[in-house]
C-alpha cells in the first residue's frame, strides 16, 4: 500500500513539475536558481524513518522503524496519509461468551503493558498496579455499580455503542481482544468493590501523585546534552561540501548570527518547494543543492542544524503567517489531522493533546503526564529526550506517536506530517522559541 | 561531534566561604565501548577516558578511575567544600594518551 502511494504521490509531482515548466515557458520566469531544487519527489529521510514496509522471505510484513524501535505492520489500520481515505471503523459487536470469565485472568490482562494496558487510564486496586492513569474514570469501586456483565461486555467490545464520542480504543471491534478475554475483564471489574483502603503510596494513585516539575537548565551543556549539537553544526557549518561551499559562504557569521529569527518563521509554505516545509525539510534539499552535502532527516547532520537554527531564535516569539491562502488551507489539513482518528486504537492527537471535552491533555498516561496542545508543543524542539537518552526532532517525536495508535508511521518528511506541526505551532505564536528542551 | 576534549565545568553563584557546592564538569569526548565479534570482545586499545583528577587552589582533591561504561561526553559531578577563592582544575585522561583539562574560578560573594 504504501509502496502504491510512493507511485501515486510520484506521479503528482511529476505533473506538477510539468506544470510548473509550462508555466514558466509561457511566462518567460527565469528558472530557479541552483540553490532551489524542486520539492522531493520521494522522502529525503534517512532509510529507517521513511514509513517503509518490508515483505520478508516467508511474506510476512514488517515496518522498518528505527533501531529499537516495535516493528509490527499496522496496514490494515488508517493511517495519516493525505490518500488513505479509508473511513473509521463502524462499532461492531459480538455475542458475549456463555461461560462466566476469570477474574485471575482479567487481572492480568488488565495491568498487562502487552495488551492495553487499561491501567494507562484507570485505576484499579491493589499494590502492584503502578503506574496507573487518570485518562479515564477510576475503577476501584466499580463493582459496587452492579452494572450487568454483558452492558461492560459491550462498553469494553467498542465503548462507542455507549458513548459515541469516547476516548477508549474499540478493543474488539480492533482485535486486540478477543470476546473470552473481554469477559475475563468483565469478571475481573465485578471484583473491584469499595470501601478503597487508604493510599499507601502517593505515586500510586494519579490523583495524588507528584507532577513532574522539569529538568532544570536547559541550556546548560552539563544539563542538556543537545546543547553540544549546537556546537557541532557550527563546525559543519564552515566545512565545504562535496560541491566546493560550505553554509558559510552564503549564511556568513555561524548558524547564531546567520539564522537568527529563522525558526520563527517555520513551518510555512514555500513556493519554490509546493508545499508546506520545516526547517528540517528545507535542510534535507537546500543542504544538498547548495554545498552538494545530503543532510537526509533524522540523519545526525540535519539534527545538529536543526538544533542550531532552532537556538539561534532562542528568547523570540513564534512569528508564523497563518494568513497567506497556502498557510491557511495548510493550517485547515493540520487541523483535520489533529482531530482524525486513525490506527488500531482508533484515537485521534486531540484525545490526549487538548482538554476538551474532559480529553486527556494534563492528565496521566500510565506515569506521564499528557501535554496539552494549547501551551504549545513544538518551541523546544528539537528536544533531549530522558527517556530515550538522546535529542528528538518534532519528527521523530510525531512518529513515535505512532506506536501507541497503532499506525503505520509517515516518512519524517510526509507533507502531512509538516502540515499538523503547522498545526500544532500555530498555538505556539506569540510565546518565545526555547530549544533544545529536555523532556521525559 | 564538536571537538573532541572541550570541557565546561559549571560551578554554582554566590557561594559563601565553607560551602559545599556540587560542581558539573563535562568533556566531549567518543567513550568508545566494546566492539564483539562472534559473542568475544575484540582485544584493542579502546578510546575513553579513564582517569579524572581534581585539583583546588593547586592541590590535587580527588582522583576517579573511570570505565567505558560511562556514556558519551560524559559530565562528572562532585561535592567541594569551598574554603578559598581560587581556581579550580578538572583533567580527563584517556586510553590513547589525550589530557583535557578545564578551569573554574570560585569566587566567594
Amino acid at each position: 500500500m504504501i509502496k502504491g502511494r510512493r507511485r501515486r504521490a510520484a506521479g503528482v509531482w511529476r505533473l506538477g513539475a510539468l506544470a510548473l515548466l509550462v508555466a514558466c515557458a509561457r511566462n518567460e520566469v527565469p528558472t530557479a536558481p541552483p540553490s532551489s531544487p524542486p520539492a522531493p519527489r520521494i522522502s529525503r529521510a534517512v532509510p529507517e524513518a521513511r514509513g517503509d514496509i518490508e515483505t520478508l522471505p516467508d511474506r510476512k510484513r514488517r515496518a522498518v522503524r528505527y533501531k529499537g524501535w516495535p516493528t509490527e505492520d499496522f496496514g490494515a489500520f488508517r493511517t495519516y496519509a493525505y490518500d488513505d481515505r479509508r473511513p473509521e471503523p463502524r462499532p461492531a459487536s459480538a455475542p458475549m461468551p456463555a461461560t462466566p470469565g476469570d477474574p485471575a485472568k482479567g487481572r492480568q490482562m488488565f495491568l498487562s503493558r502487552n495488551v492495553g494496558p487499561c491501567t494507562g487510564c484507570h485505576l484499579v486496586r491493589g499494590d502492584d498496579v503502578w503506574p496507573a492513569g487518570n485518562v479515564g474514570p477510576d475503577l476501584s469501586t466499580y463493582g459496587d455499580r452492579n452494572l450487568p456483565d454483558e452492558y461492560t461486555f459491550n462498553l469494553i467490545y467498542d465503548p462507542r455503542h455507549v458513548f459515541p464520542r469516547t476516548l477508549m480504543p474499540p478493543w474488539g471491534t480492533d482485535g486486540v481482544l478477543t470476546p473470552a478475554d473481554i469477559a475475563d475483564v468483565v469478571a475481573f471489574l465485578k471484583t473491584q468493590k469499595g470501601p478503597v483502603p487508604p493510599e499507601k503510596d502517593a505515586e500510586r494513585n494519579p490523583a495524588t501523585r507528584p507532577r513532574p516539575t522539569g529538568f532544570g537548565d536547559n541550556l546548560d551543556p552539563t544539563n542538556n546534552p543537545a546543547v553540544v549539537r549546537a556546537e557541532s553544526a557550527e563546525a559543519l557549518w564552515n566545512q565545504k561540501g562535496p560541491a566546493g561551499r560550505a553554509c558559510a559562504d552564503c549564511h556568513a557569521g555561524g548558524p547564531a548570527a546567520a539564522m537568527k529569527g529563522v525558526a520563527t518563521r517555520y513551518p510555512r509554505h514555500v513556493a519554490r518547494y509546493g508545499r508546506v516545509v520545516g526547517i528540517e525539510d528545507v535542510l534535507s534539499v537546500h543542504g544538498p543543492g547548495t554545498t552538494g552535502r545530503p543532510l537526509p532527516l533524522e540523519s545526525a547532520e540535519n539534527l545538529d542544524l536543526a538544533v542550531a537554527i532552532k537556538m539561534a531564535s532562542n528568547g523570540m516569539p513564534v512569528a508564523l503567517d497563518l494568513k497567506s491562502p497556502e498557510n491557511a488551507a495548510a493550517l485547515r489539513r493540520g487541523r483535520d489531522s489533529f482531530y482524525r482518528r486513525v490506527g488500531q486504537r482508533n484515537h485521534a492527537c486531540a484525545d490526549c493533546h487538548t482538554k476538551v471535552d474532559g480529553k486527556g491533555a494534563d492528565k496521566f498516561l500510565g506515569g506521564r503526564l499528557l501535554a496539552d496542545v494549547e501551551t504549545g508543543l513544538t518551541r523546544h524542539f528539537p528536544t533531549w529526550r530522558t527517556s530515550q537518552g538522546d535529542v528528538w526532532d518534532m519528527r521523530k517525536r510525531m512518529q513515535w506517536c505512532m506506536t501507541p495508535l497503532g499506525a503505520n508511521m509517515l516518512a519524517a518528511d510526509a507533507v502531512e506530517y509538516a502540515e499538523l506541526e503547522l498545526y500544532l505551532a500555530s498555538f505556539d505564536v506569540g510565546k518565545p522559541i526555547d530549544a533544545p528542551g529536555i523532556r521525559h | 561531534m564538536a571537538a573532541i576534549g572541550q570541557v565546561k565545568i559549571r560551578v554554582p553563584s554566590g557561594i559563601k566561604g565553607g560551602d559545599i557546592v556540587r560542581v558539573r564538569a563535562l568533556v566531549i569526548h567518543p567513550m568508545e565501548i566494546v566492539e564483539r565479534k562472534d559473542g568475544k570482545p575484540v582485544d584493542k586499545n579502546y578510546h575513553f577516558i579513564n582517569r579524572v583528577i581534581v585539583t583546588y587552589l593547586g592541590k590535587e582533591i580527588a582522583q576517579f578511575d573511570t570505565s567505558q561504561s560511562i556514556s558519551e561526553n560524559p559530565f562528572f559531578a562532585f561535592a567541594v567544600k569551598a574554603t578559598d577563592p581560587g581556581e579550580l582544575k578538572v583533567i580527563f585522561l584517556d586510553t590513547h594518551g589525550g589530557r583535557y583539562e578545564g578551569t573554574a574560578d570560585i569566587k566567594l560573594g
